[in-house]
């Protein structure tokens, strides 16, 4: 979407507390970012940074369109990363954690399940689930890929993942899934709903990042451009842009 | 010397030869059946599509399965059939969008299975002879063998079915075989619960957590494996029954060398082996008389990680390391899409992109 010759974009959070929090760190580095619109408009500008086009998506998005090499630099949590594209890492440059947004991606049982520790008990589970109860293993998680990576890794090949947009941590009680695969930042919903991470159910830490694409077309005065957003910003060592 | 068309013509000879039916099974297909018989690990690659009430279709990613549903369908289930196929396969990867073409052969509820397989072995051969293709790499592996091979070790049963169910995964058994090799120090193991307390205690935590105690798993399931585990624990197999496992699947040379091997570490053991590796010793012995060039090996620690997978299986790569053909017998396949009880099955599946691609080198 960048206009050549020059100039950036600069993909935002659209809303809530991630929104909020973004526009701070710019504005802690004196760039306020500005939204003239409102809530209900998608692009704004950096005062003084003319070249620079901001965007506002929903976080997800933002990770697909780092990854496609659609907007230029972003904000948005380091999960949404590796849960857009089964390569997405290879396709951005992680520049900083941003120290906020911080949550981990987990694996949690039912704490009733209390024969099963790690991930290789889930293997065991796993292995006869399907001729004991005549079904797979069911697991509930928005995190799709990293799920299946993370299963993968430790040779579970039987289950089926249930794809859940909200509330994934009820899917136990529901009955629509057997664990979930979920997003905690302190642990206490799992606790409220009685589940329990694995000792080794750690899957990633996220927190939210500001990342660079690799796939967008950086031409050098684009290079420079960015090398020159980053210093502003802080807290990025300078050639960055010969990583690109 | 022949061009790409004339080789394609010649495997489409093959394999519609007069002993065969050649199948040819729609493009696009339920994708559920997939998911059931390979789940999620073989899911990721399907190419999928949703219809507007949510039903899930695949681009025909292998030819195998809806050959042994149609099989299943017109009411064969024992009755000895082969089919064979050729055409495209559409998988991703990377998320990129891949459209291999493939060939195969399938023969289900043949009386003979050995007999089977070696057909199955000659298939191959000739598809790769067509290509030119005379000193391929072979490697042999046995799914029954090691079945058999935890049997005869004497393995216990529990650790049996958690040993079988990692192979095929070199990571997740080799995290296996170090747990083996070194057992957790246990403190004074407390004096093991009666099952009905362990039942009670699982019980009143599932109902507190609000969990149905019918819909996933039973407080009798979790406790009853909770019991296993601690058992498994306080009695280790013996260190020389990891070492000789862990022995025997490192065994990866030519056939003869692999089976004299695995028979003088079964004596030493104390137990004879050789009627087991007998079967396996014929097919390598058919497989070099039809191709006397080929590099064979048996690898003991090669399967595909696909659980209906039984007996002998087999992988051909050519010159860049590129699997040309694969296959083996699955007579788990149809009881697993509801045959009500295992059929014998064998078949391979060729790579036709790859064989062209070897022929030009």
């Amino acid at each position: 979407m960048s206009t050549l010759p020059g100039g950036l974009t600069l993909a935002i959070p659209s809303k809530g507390r991630l929104e909020e929090l973004t526009r701070k760190a710019f504005s802690t580095a004196r760039m306020n970012i500005a939204r003239p619109g409102g809530a209900r408009s998608y692009v704004g500008s950096i005062k003084n940074q003319p070249q620079v086009t901001v965007r506002f998506y929903p976080a997800a998005e933002i990770a697909r369109e780092l990854i496609l090499g659609g907007v230029d630099i972003g904000v948005t949590g380091s999960d949404l990363i590796h849960e857009a594209s089964e390569n997405g890492e290879e396709n951005v440059l992680f520049v900083r954690g941003l120290g906020f947004g911080e949550a981990n991606v987990v694996v949690a049982i039912p704490d009733s399940w209390i024969d099963v520790q790690q991930m290789t008990d889930l293997a065991d589970v796993a292995s006869d689930f399907r001729s004991r109860h005549g079904r797979w293993l069911r697991v509930a998680t928005k995190y799709v890929n990293l799920t299946r990576r993370h299963f993968a890794k430790y040779g579970i090949a039987e289950y089926r993942i249930v794809e859940s947009a909200g509330a994934t941590e009820s899917a136990p009680a529901a009955g629509s899934a057997d664990l979930i695969v979920d997003i905690t930042s302190t642990g206490s919903t799992l606790a409220a709903n009685q589940l329990r991470v694995l000792e080794d159910g750690l899957i990633m830490k996220s927190e939210a990042n500001l990342i660079v694409s690799r796939t967008a077309d950086w031409t050098p005065l684009r290079k420079a451009q960015l090398e020159a957003l980053l210093s502003i910003m802080g807290g990025v060592p300078p050639g960055i842009s010969t990583l690109l | 010397m022949k061009t790409a068309s004339e080789r394609y013509a010649a495997l489409v000879r093959l394999v519609e030869s007069r002993t065969v039916t050649r199948a040819t099974p729609a493009l696009l297909l339920p994708a559920g059946p997939y998911f059931d018989l390979a789940g999620e690990e073989f899911g990721r690659n399907l190419l999928l599509t949703t219809t507007n009430n949510g039903v899930e279709y695949c681009l025909r990613p292998d030819f195998t399965l809806p050959i042994a549903q149609q099989y299943l369908e017109d009411g064969l289930t024992g009755a000895p059939s082969a089919y064979t196929y050729l055409g495209p396969i559409f998988r991703q990867y990377q998320s990129t969008p891949v459209e291999f073409e493939q060939a195969g052969l399938e023969l289900l509820g043949q009386a003979d299975a050995d007999n089977a397989l070696d057909q199955v072995l000659t298939f191959a051969r000739w598809a790769l002879a067509i290509y030119d293709i005379t000193a391929p790499s072979v490697r042999l592996g046995g799914v029954g063998l090691f079945e058999a091979f935890l049997e005869a070790a004497q393995i216990p049963v529990a650790w049996r079915s958690r040993i079988r169910h990692r192979f095929g995964h070199p990571e997740a058994l080799e995290r296996l075989m170090e747990r083996l090799a070194n057992p957790e120090e246990r403190v004074e193991a407390p004096a093991p619960d009666s099952r009905d307390t362990v039942i009670e205690i699982v019980t009143d935590a599932m109902l507190s957590g609000g969990l149905s105690l019918i819909g996933s798993r039973t407080p009798e399931e979790i406790a009853d494996r909770y019991l296993e585990k601690q058992a498994l624990e306080s009695a280790p197999i013996p260190p020389e029954t990891v070492a000789l496992l862990q022995n025997y699947l490192s065994v990866a040379e030519s056939t003869e060398t692999a089976f004299e091997r695995i028979s003088e570490m079964c004596k030493q053991a104390g137990f004879d082996f050789d009627e087991p590796l007998y079967q396996v010793r014929n097919h390598a012995a058919a497989l070099a008389a039809l191709s006397p060039n080929a590099d064979v090996i048996f690898d003991a620690s090669f399967s595909p990680r696909l659980d209906y997978y039984t007996g002998i299986v087999f992988e051909m790569t050519g010159s860049d390391g590129e699997v040309l053909a694969s296959g083996g017998e699955y007579d788990r396949m149809l009881e697993r899409l509801g045959a009500g009880e295992p059929v014998k099955a064998s078949g391979c599946a060729l790579w036709v992109d790859r064989l062209e691609r070897e022929a030009e080198q």
